[in-house]
């Protein structure tokens, strides 16, 4: 039931977040482990929802914090490899495209990257994404509006 | 990048969304349409946001059968809890375990060897003590149940032998008017 309904959620954010499936799917595991040791702890809490993201978020966070050298060598080695030619088939250069803004999105500082995977990944609302980590919605759109421009940046960064 | 751009990038997300008064709006527009790189950074986030979308993935087969079977994992885990015995005191336990049979059986420190007899000794006088007290109280227990069900088969006895007396006083009643 729990998995049913949070796998795909708990998954995109740890996908985008890392740019990385393997990692992801690790991390996906990590959160649903923590989720149940902690189960009996939940009854306080109100939103079961606000409570997982929380711990997606701050778990996503602690582990590109202990592994940062790991991701910034790899975002560097990222930055020397260019990027193949595109082939003629389209779903290839989608596939590419794809590859290419995840890795752009986890060049973002991990608090705007976590918001704008939410809302516009997952298509949350303001007000949503405002009560899962009890911070004000002028917080939220503040991020969202920060890390939209970092992200449009780096793209006209590396067409220059 | 001169003072208004600043402000205008911090509007362009709320600008985008139309969360602005049309006032704004106006101001921002016209902004827009006198500088380049304003206007690159818009047409950027404008060209991205619907690409966002499509970086939702289904969970992979793989994963959501390591999922399913995190609940049956979490219990081992608490099990392993439950039986768990630290090493050191394991470790701690056995040695004083293995001295104490050493100062026993040898008599490698006689005052120790003393000592230990006569704890030993101590030990087994309150066994015996102790088991001649649960005799007791076995006994007494045991004579309290048998008294109270000999009270009760005695009774038991007493109400048959009354219907007896009674059955066979009708029945000569009745042969004698017969």
């Amino acid at each position: 039931m729990l998995i049913n309904a949070y796998s795909k959620a708990v998954y995109n954010i740890a996908l985008n977040f890392f740019a990385d499936k393997d990692i992801a799917a690790d991390v996906t595991q990590d959160i649903f482990l923590k989720t149940y040791h902690n189960l009996e702890k939940f009854k306080e809490e109100k939103n079961f929802t606000a409570w997982l993201f929380t711990i997606s978020r701050n778990y996503c966070i602690d582990y590109w914090r202990k592994n940062k050298k790991y991701f910034l060598n790899n975002q560097e080695l990222d930055e020397k490899i260019s990027i193949p030619d595109p082939t003629p088939e389209d779903n290839l250069i989608r596939e590419s495209e794809i590859v290419e803004l995840r890795k752009k999105i986890a060049q973002l500082e991990p608090e705007l990257r976590i918001i704008l995977i939410l809302r516009d990944i997952q298509d949350l609302s303001y007000q949503e994404i405002a009560s899962k980590f009890s911070i004000p919605e002028g917080t939220v759109k503040s991020r969202i509006n920060r890390a939209r421009l970092k992200l449009a940046q780096s793209f006209i960064g590396g067409e220059q | 990048m001169i003072h208004k751009c600043k402000e205008i990038e911090s509007l362009l997300s709320a600008y985008l969304e139309n969360e602005l008064s049309p006032e704004e709006s106006v101001k921002i527009a016209q902004h827009l349409a006198s500088c380049p790189h304003c206007l690159n950074l818009k047409e950027k986030i404008e060209e991205i946001l619907p690409k966002l979308s499509d970086l939702q993935e289904e969970v992979p087969f793989f994963l959501k059968n390591r999922l399913f079977n995190i609940p049956e994992i979490s219990e081992k885990k608490k099990f392993a809890k439950i039986i768990y015995f630290p090493k050191w005191l394991a470790a701690a336990v056995g040695t004083i375990i293995l001295f104490l049979n050493l100062f026993y059986f040898t008599n490698i420190f006689p005052s120790v060897n003393r000592e230990m007899h006569s704890v030993v000794g101590s030990i087994e006088t309150f066994v015996v003590q102790t088991g001649g007290w649960f005799e007791k109280i076995k006994e007494s227990k045991d004579l309290l149940l048998f008294t109270f069900f000999n009270k009760k088969t005695s009774e038991s006895k007493d109400e048959k032998m009354n219907s007896d007396f009674n059955l066979n006083k009708g029945l000569t009643k009745g042969g004698k008017n017969g």
